[in-house]
């Protein structure tokens, strides 16, 4: 199913809140829209934005690059995505990473084994003091996560992992 | 308008530019080299890299008066506290610029530093290494020892194939973008990109099929450092173990200006080979650019099927003969026949050889007849472009008018050339039975019915689209028309022809300077041969039988084998070719000749420029240049012509030709400097393009048009419902006898095709992607079905030179094999 069959209403939204001859500006919230459900954008999808905006796929897949909000391969169901630019880590972020990877027994760029979260670091979200700090990118959108410790980030994990379960 | 002036200092010279130049431009007109990596002349300045950081003053401004404060007699100049980037500021008045001091050197020192952390230097097994940017910028400013850590050095892929040309080394890339920006600003084809950001930035493409560009080795050239290169030249040679020699490409009517570099090469026992071929700089023709066919399709000078001697044929025995056996048998058929003869020519050949051919046509009587599929070339050389047409020039004021012409499968510069054009402002019309690619660019389409190409220019204000686009027409300063075969045969080119000049002549264009008609040739001298008088026959079968036929540089049975018969009806048959074809052997007497890359001459290209290109390698064998082949063969028929010298006959072409006069060899060589300045030591500028310095050519003169013929009609052919109409086009790669042997391109030449409309596919019960029986003539053939929503109805595109013999638009057959 293309981006259109699936969301025709969200997508024609997103193409009228931008002049038509300017309409590759909607890249963004499109891309937004077609990771809402998998969690990353598929090369078809991609392939749509292109068509519809009337750029290339390589154009598409360079923002995605780019953003470290968006991705191109499916990882786990949330991204926390933790800030170690330099005044978060001045505030401890780069510790508070280390341990947390160390607990979950992974290294930044990978998931959980349940694939339930894939930890990464990222540039500054604009939170620097209140770090330790992450965003947590999900199904159901972004939330700041601030003033972090380990454990509860722990308990953060937990909470996801039963939520997970109830939905099932 | 001319743009005003600005006065400024750069190091201590003073130097006045057009407002808006940029420091780093301003600085190359008076000699300072300001390094740059990601800045290039041709592109927009981006500023990425930081490698021309200067000191830039300005004059101080008083706040109150609103003028520069005056101290000493002189305006107060204030340094900025931050180093500033040359390459996208642009020039002021009073400015003062420094790129000498400590401050600016330490500021490149330490972006080289920066640069070299991610970088493997790995030099000694680069291709770019000794025409490498990065390494002469290191020399000249980087550090001569590392603070960089080894172990932290990034290691990253080295092989990725981007496309099947062009590969990319993911470590020696130092994201300047120039790859990128070529693509999407000059080529119009955003197909690379860069994924994710910092140490990690990678270049990528994600479209389908990937860097498949027809302009992709042209990125090979800017790329700054060995990240980008090319299948062909891989791993071939070092840049300083080549020799090199001017030439001219010989692919299309646009004629490239380029440099063959060769080597003595063991793998080819110790012969002199071509390594590879790269742009050499002419502003008025193709800039700094080569489309890949140019670069690529080199292979057929080496190819193993090159004739070395002369044949002989004595009933079906073929042998090898000297020369003179050779020539003695052909001239002395050639005097039995008297004036029973017809030479017949094709459009590879040099001015002097067809020079020399038509000299013998008309001394001993005979018939010269050009080998094409594309007629009323004759209109060119009465309403042709002449001295000031300038496609890189060319904006607001000047209206192009492309009809029937695919030009980017047919003259590849020329699309870029006016694609650029009509972003400088040029009113760009495309007329045409399908949507091509350079229909993106124009500001009106003029859509017909093959069939319909003559008619349509015609009676342009008679439909709406065609209303708006006369208009612009009319109106135009300057116009240039392109007209092309896309659809057309013999007959139906000429009278496009035509109706073209017709157009030139009732908006009152024709004759006049910046305005013109050009023939887009199916091949790269076809010009020549019409500026010389070579008219195209219709029915060559007819005009082979019982005579003489003396063919050179083409051949009619390999592409269409219906001619066998008819050149077995010829009384003799003399071929003089680089290889054996099907129609060499058919021939009673085979000459030997020698390809344009051994031997000197000149083309004349589709905008009536005569250029000259020189000899790189030593002859083949013994083989001879045609135009020597043909004043042996002359001399020994009782008419002397020149053989010795090409120089000698562009002499005598210039004193019999009109449009020739005052051409010689000494002024088709001379240069002028061109702007950007690129191939001298500073290669970090324009690329390692080649700098011009063994001839820009000289236009041909326009001569006094008189009166343009009227047009004549043509019937269209248009199919019934059960019939299909296949229509020639034209597709860059085929398999024509000089693109073939290069093997690399074969992926791109694939297998002969038939392109439908969904619907047509359907009526004919064909499918995509499957094998079809198309019956052309009583003759079947098996073809690959491609579906394509962009194809008209009811016709069936069928490309020219794959293999399927196809002139002129013809009904054909199809059904499922
Ligand atoms: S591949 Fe070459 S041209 Fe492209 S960004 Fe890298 S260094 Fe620049
Ligand atoms: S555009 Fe034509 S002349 Fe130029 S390189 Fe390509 S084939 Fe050769
Ligand atoms: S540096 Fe981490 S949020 Fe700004
Ligand atoms: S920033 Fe000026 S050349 Fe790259």
């Amino acid at each position: 199913m293309s981006l259109t069959e699936k969301y025709p209403q969200e997508v024609k939204k997103i193409l009228a809140k931008y002049p038509p001859e300017q309409k590759r500006s909607a890249v963004m919230p499109l891309l937004y829209l077609a990771q809402r459900q998998e969690g990353y954008a598929t090369r078809a999808a991609m392939q749509d934005i292109a068509d519809l905006l009337a750029i290339t796929p390589t154009d598409v897949a360079s923002i995605i690059g780019f953003y470290t909000l968006f991705h191109d391969e499916k990882e786990g169901r949330y991204r926390m995505q933790v800030c170690t630019d330099l005044p978060c880590a001045l505030r401890g972020a780069d510790q508070f990473l280390q341990e947390l990877c160390t607990n979950l027994q992974v290294q930044v760029g990978q998931t959980s084994e349940d694939d339930l979260v894939t930890i990464e670091e990222v540039k500054c979200l604009a939170g620097c003091d209140k770090a330790p700090m992450f965003q947590l990118q999900g199904e159901n959108g972004i939330e700041y996560h601030e003033n972090m410790t380990v454990d509860k980030t722990l308990e953060l994990i937990e909470a996801l992992r039963k939520s997970g379960k109830e939905v099932k | 308008m001319p743009k005003q002036l600005v006065s400024l200092i750069i190091d201590g010279q003073s130097v006045s530019v057009p407002a808006g130049t940029l420091i780093v431009d301003a600085a190359k007109q008076v000699g300072i080299d300001i390094p740059v990596f990601c800045y290039h002349p041709k592109m927009e300045p981006v500023g990425m890299c930081r490698m021309c950081l200067v000191e830039v003053g300005r004059p101080v401004i008083d706040r109150v008066s609103g003028q520069p404060v005056i101290e000493g007699g002189k305006p107060k100049i204030q340094f900025g506290a931050k180093l500033e980037t040359a390459c996208t500021t642009p020039v002021s008045e009073d400015m003062q610029v420094v790129g000498m001091s400590e401050k600016a050197r330490t500021g490149r020192k330490e972006i080289v530093e920066f640069l070299l952390t991610s970088h493997p230097l790995d030099c000694p097994v680069c291709d770019k290494g000794g025409e490498c940017p990065l390494q002469n910028l290191t020399m000249a400013h980087g550090s001569s020892e590392s603070r960089f850590k080894f172990d932290d050095k990034q290691h990253q892929k080295k092989h990725v194939p981007l496309g099947d040309l062009i590969w990319l080394d993911r470590e020696r890339c130092i994201q300047c973008a120039r790859c990128i920006r070529f693509q999407g600003e000059i080529v119009g084809d955003a197909v690379l990109d860069f994924f994710r950001r910092g140490r990690a930035t990678d270049i990528v493409t994600y479209s389908e099929p990937g860097f498949d560009s027809i302009f992709s080795s042209n990125t090979t050239d800017i790329c700054p450092v060995g990240a980008l290169t090319t299948a062909d030249f891989r791993f071939g040679a070092r840049p300083w173990e080549m020799n090199s020699a001017a030439s001219i490409c010989t692919h299309c009517p646009v004629g490239c200006n380029t440099t063959l570099n060769i080597r003595r090469e063991a793998r080819s026992d110790g012969n002199m080979v071509i390594k590879r071929i790269m742009p050499r700089q002419n502003e008025q023709v193709n800039e700094i650019w080569l489309c890949d066919k140019g670069r690529f399709a080199h292979h057929f000078s080496a190819s193993p099927d090159r004739l070395a001697k002369p044949l002989v044929r004595t009933g079906e025995l073929v042998t090898e003969s000297s020369w003179e056996e050779a020539l003695n048998l052909a001239a002395r058929s050639l005097v039995e026949a008297k004036q029973d003869f017809i030479v017949l020519a094709g459009g590879r050949l040099a001015n002097e050889d067809l020079f020399n051919l038509k000299a013998l046509a008309d001394g001993l009587g005979g018939k010269a007849a050009l080998y094409t599929h594309m007629g009323g070339g004759y209109l060119t050389t009465l309403a042709g472009v002449s001295m000031d047409t300038n496609f890189g020039e060319m904006g607001a004021g000047t209206s192009i008018l492309v009809a029937a012409s695919d030009l980017y499968n047919e003259a590849p510069l020329w699309y870029l050339r006016i694609k650029q054009a009509a972003a400088r402002g040029a009113t760009l019309i495309l007329a045409g039975a399908r949507e091509t690619k350079l229909e993106k660019y124009a500001a009106h389409v003029i859509r017909y019915a093959y069939g319909d190409e003559a008619q349509t220019i015609k009676s342009m204000q008679k439909s709406k689209a065609g209303q708006a686009a006369a208009e612009a027409l009319a109106s135009a300063q300057n116009l240039v028309v392109l007209y092309g075969s896309d659809g057309l045969g013999l007959e139906g080119s000429a009278s496009l022809a035509e109706a073209c000049a017709g157009l030139l002549d009732m908006t009152g264009h024709a004759g006049k300077p910046g305005s013109g008609l050009i023939g887009v040739w199916p091949h790269a001298n076809d010009q020549g041969a019409w500026e010389m008088g070579f008219q195209p026959v219709a029915d060559l079968a007819a005009e082979f039988k019982n005579k003489l036929v003396y063919i050179a540089a083409c051949d009619p049975v390999g592409d269409d084998p219906a001619l066998a018969e008819a050149l077995k009806s010829a009384r003799f048959v003399i071929v003089q070719e680089l290889f054996q074809t099907e129609t060499t052997r058919l021939a009673n007497v085979v000459l030997p000749a020698q390809a344009f890359t051994e031997r000197e001459g000149s083309f004349t290209s589709g905008e009536r420029r005569v250029q000259r290109f020189y000899p790189a390698l030593p002859a083949f064998g013994e083989t001879r240049p045609d135009f020597s082949i043909t004043a042996s063969l002359a001399q020994k028929a009782g008419l002397e012509l020149e053989g010795t010298s090409a120089l000698l006959i562009m002499n005598k072409i210039a004193s019999k030709y009109k449009s020739f006069e005052g051409l010689s060899y000494a002024r088709l060589a001379e240069v002028r400097e061109q702007w950007p300045l690129v191939g001298r030591g500073d290669i970090y500028y324009g690329g390692a393009i080649y700098a011009n310095t063994q001839g820009l050519g000289t236009r041909l003169a326009l001569l006094e048009a008189g009166s343009l013929p009227g047009t004549k009609p043509v019937e269209s052919k248009r199919p019934s419902e059960s019939e299909l109409l296949a229509i020639p086009v034209c597709k860059i790669y085929d398999r024509g006898v000089t693109v073939l042997p290069s093997t690399l391109l074969h992926p791109h030449i694939g297998d002969a095709s038939v392109s439908l409309h969904p619907d047509t596919a359907v009526r004919f019960k064909v499918q995509a992607g499957s094998t079809a029986q198309l019956t052309v003539n009583g003759t079947a053939y098996q073809v690959k079905v491609l579906v394509d929503e962009k194809v008209p109805a009811s016709v069936a595109l069928l490309p020219r030179s794959m293999g399927i013999p196809i002139n002129t638009p013809a009904t054909i057959s199809l059904k499922a094999a």
